[in-house]
């Protein structure tokens, strides 16, 4: 008798998602699939909304990169008024600056929740443990002093958020044409040597190389089963300069292989030439693809892994040193281990605290000129602004009427170009763990999820009550008639 | 283990000095999850607790158990959907690890269990929760939040309130 085994929800990702398994007869997976089974429809909301409402409106996407829907739209609003990259124009040194400063916070913040809270306890634990004990809170009972450091950590990085943007959450800094405000001396003082409470530049730094230490006795330990897991292949996008290394702000698309050889780069203004969309019945997610290549293997994986793949090097020491290691072990190969991610991840985490430190030593932050004001008639209507988020390459397309209402957006999020890749991871995982086993465990499903939550994939953020939040797995055979069923 | 709380002193009272924080969780975009930030306007509206932190957020987060490990006394309020819940229910919740953690919401025992283990101490923590109804896409609170808000509010403050301001 056949079987659908179905994980609903998903936990520890951000929104709702549900794995389904069918197997066959003899127990064996036929396929394996991730719904996203939430619609939100920002792209309808902002229809008709004043121009500049756009960063502050589609940044309520998330409460977690919050940051790059700003920037991303504000990198648009720059276009339409006509002082944007699309017309060759990059706003004042300062402006861009504070707008990096900000997208580097958001990335240590951001990876350091995905990794340290939800990624470090099953490191640590494996992913057979317990579920009660493979979570931050069992964390917090076994080793309190490392996530004491981890709180402490995303606190700073929160900090500088509500700094730079005047809130912790959805706040405010960038207009069109450049930013509302800079650093003053005082707040990149405090960010530099600390004061009460809050962490000096110096153990921020010395937390994000623990935490890629974490990874690397994690991955001495379990190196079998760590570099088996999910091994699924594709292409590597991700923003890049000229010189092929990854931008986190701006630079071109750049694609390359398992090879790292060149697939395709481009402006990303020029974006609908190069990339389509499909869409599945199953799936409020769509299924972005690079156009010459077609939808099997013009498909993409984004996001930390991606862009440790793409770039040649890092621009800040101890990051680059990490990297060394990390394109050593794949002998200048692509790397297409799934759990890898969690590396490029603390990698990043180390790059994003060097980024900043770097940044709060330029005096160009304290300088004056925020603004660009556009020329007469400088008006375009249209922008497109690309990011590298914490969890990928995020685009963001508006038109603009004459009378500066949004006519109609598009907005492609980095879980959303990634969506192939995860469903090829769950595939891979689903036939490592589960072909042939006559019994469903709780380390099986779990692995499944591990290899969701290794694309810390954002499906996005609901309304919280008090409660909530089960997970109920569903065995169903290939008639539709529930086996078993059990919650945790 | 949790109790419910004697309000007959009037909890607010003892929230107005600098040790103390009120932390409204939720959403007002989204109805009735604003009614934690609803009493936060509230006590602002009506001057009580002046030297008191006030807080607005989305959900918990970890970083929560290090802001009230400064703090004497916290107030935690939140919407609930508990049906069994009439109007509101004041509770002093212990701390405990329920394993409740996503990177978008904690429970209260979560974060005071965290607050204890890796800070080494615990404020007194009460937790209110009002009964909401609605949580679509949309401003305002439904008339039958905003009456429990109020009743929250005037059992919590030891006397009898004025009416709030008309919804949105």
């Amino acid at each position: 008798m056949g079987r659908k085994l179905v994980i609903d929800p998903v936990t520890r990702i951000e929104g709702h998602g549900k794995v389904v398994v069918h197997l066959d007869d003899q127990n064996r997976v036929v396929d394996a699939k991730l719904h996203v089974v939430e619609f939100r429809g920002f792209e309808k909301f902002i229809q008709g909304h004043p121009y500049w409402e756009a960063p502050m409106f589609l940044q309520r996407i998330c409460g977690i990169c919050f940051v790059s829907h700003h920037l991303c739209g504000a990198k648009v609003l720059d276009d339409i008024v006509g002082v944007g990259l699309k017309s060759g124009i990059q706003v004042t040194p300062t402006a861009e600056k504070m707008r990096r400063l900000g997208h580097y916070a958001q990335m240590l913040q951001s990876h350091q929740t995905a990794y340290f809270y939800l990624i470090v306890p099953e490191m640590m634990f494996g992913m057979d443990a317990p579920p009660e004990q493979r979570n931050i809170l069992g964390l917090i009972e076994a080793n309190p002093d490392l996530v004491k450091r981890a709180v402490m950590l995303r606190k700073w990085g929160q900090e500088v958020l509500k700094t730079v943007f005047g809130k912790k959450m959805h706040g405010i800094s960038s207009v069109p044409g450049g930013v509302n405000k800079n650093l003053d001396a005082a707040e990149r003082d405090r960010f530099l040597k600390g004061e009460d409470g809050l962490l000096g530049m110096d153990r921020v730094i010395e937390y994000a190389i623990e935490g890629l230490e974490l990874f690397y006795d994690f991955h001495r330990q379990h190196r079998a089963q760590v570099d088996r897991f999910g091994v699924v292949p594709a292409l590597n996008m991700s923003l890049a300069d000229a010189e092929g290394n990854v931008d986190y702000y701006h630079g071109l698309i750049r694609v390359v292989d398992e090879n790292k050889k060149l697939v395709t780069e481009f402006d990303y203004h020029d974006y609908l030439e190069h990339i389509s969309e499909a869409v599945e019945d199953w799936s409020y997610m769509k299924f972005p693809f690079l156009k010459g290549l077609g939808r099997e293997a013009g498909s993409v994986r984004v996001g930390p892994l991606a862009r440790m793949n793409v770039t040649r090097s890092l621009s800040t020491p101890l990051a680059q040193e990490a990297l060394e290691r990390f394109h050593a072990y794949t002998h200048g190969r692509a790397n297409n281990m799934t759990l890898h991610y969690n590396w490029a991840r603390a990698i990043e985490i180390l790059h994003a605290a060097e980024l900043i430190r770097d940044l709060l030593n330029d005096p160009d932050l304290q300088k004056e000129d925020l603004v660009l004001t556009p020329a007469p008639g400088a008006w375009t209507g249209e922008g497109v602004g690309v990011v590298e988020a914490p969890r990928g390459t995020l685009l963001h397309h508006y038109r603009a009427n004459a009378n500066g209402a949004i006519e109609s957006a598009n907005i492609i999020v980095s879980t959303t170009q990634n969506n192939m890749v995860i469903n090829r991871t769950v595939r891979s995982v689903a036939e490592e763990y589960l072909d042939g086993q006559a019994q469903i465990t709780e380390g099986m499903m779990n692995a499944l999820e591990v290899g969701i939550r290794a694309y810390d994939p954002c499906l996005s953020c609901a309304t919280h009550a008090l409660g909530q939040m089960p997970l109920v797995v569903s065995v169903y055979d290939a008639a539709g008639a529930l086996v078993d069923e059990r919650a945790r | 283990m949790s109790g419910r709380v004697d309000l007959s002193l009037g909890l607010l009272q003892g929230l107005s000095g600098p040790s103390c924080l009120i932390y409204g969780v939720g959403n007002d975009g989204r109805q009735d999850d604003g009614l934690g930030w609803a009493f936060i306007d509230w006590v602002e509206a009506h001057s009580l607790c002046p030297e008191a932190e006030l807080h607005r957020n989305y959900q918990l987060q970890l970083e929560d158990a290090e802001l009230i490990s400064h703090k004497q006394r916290v107030l935690f309020v939140d919407a609930s959907k508990d049906a069994r819940l009439d109007s509101f229910e004041l509770t002093q919740p212990a701390p405990k690890m329920d394993f409740s953690f996503t990177s978008h919401a904690i429970s209260v025992p979560s974060i005071l269990a965290t607050c204890l283990q890796c800070f080494g101490r615990l404020p007194e923590v009460h937790l209110l929760a009002i009964r909401g109804y609605e949580w679509e896409l949309q401003m305002g609170l439904t008339p039958a939040a905003r009456k429990n808000l109020l009743a929250a509010a005037s059992e919590l403050s030891g006397h009898r309130l004025p009416a709030l301001a008309p919804a949105c």
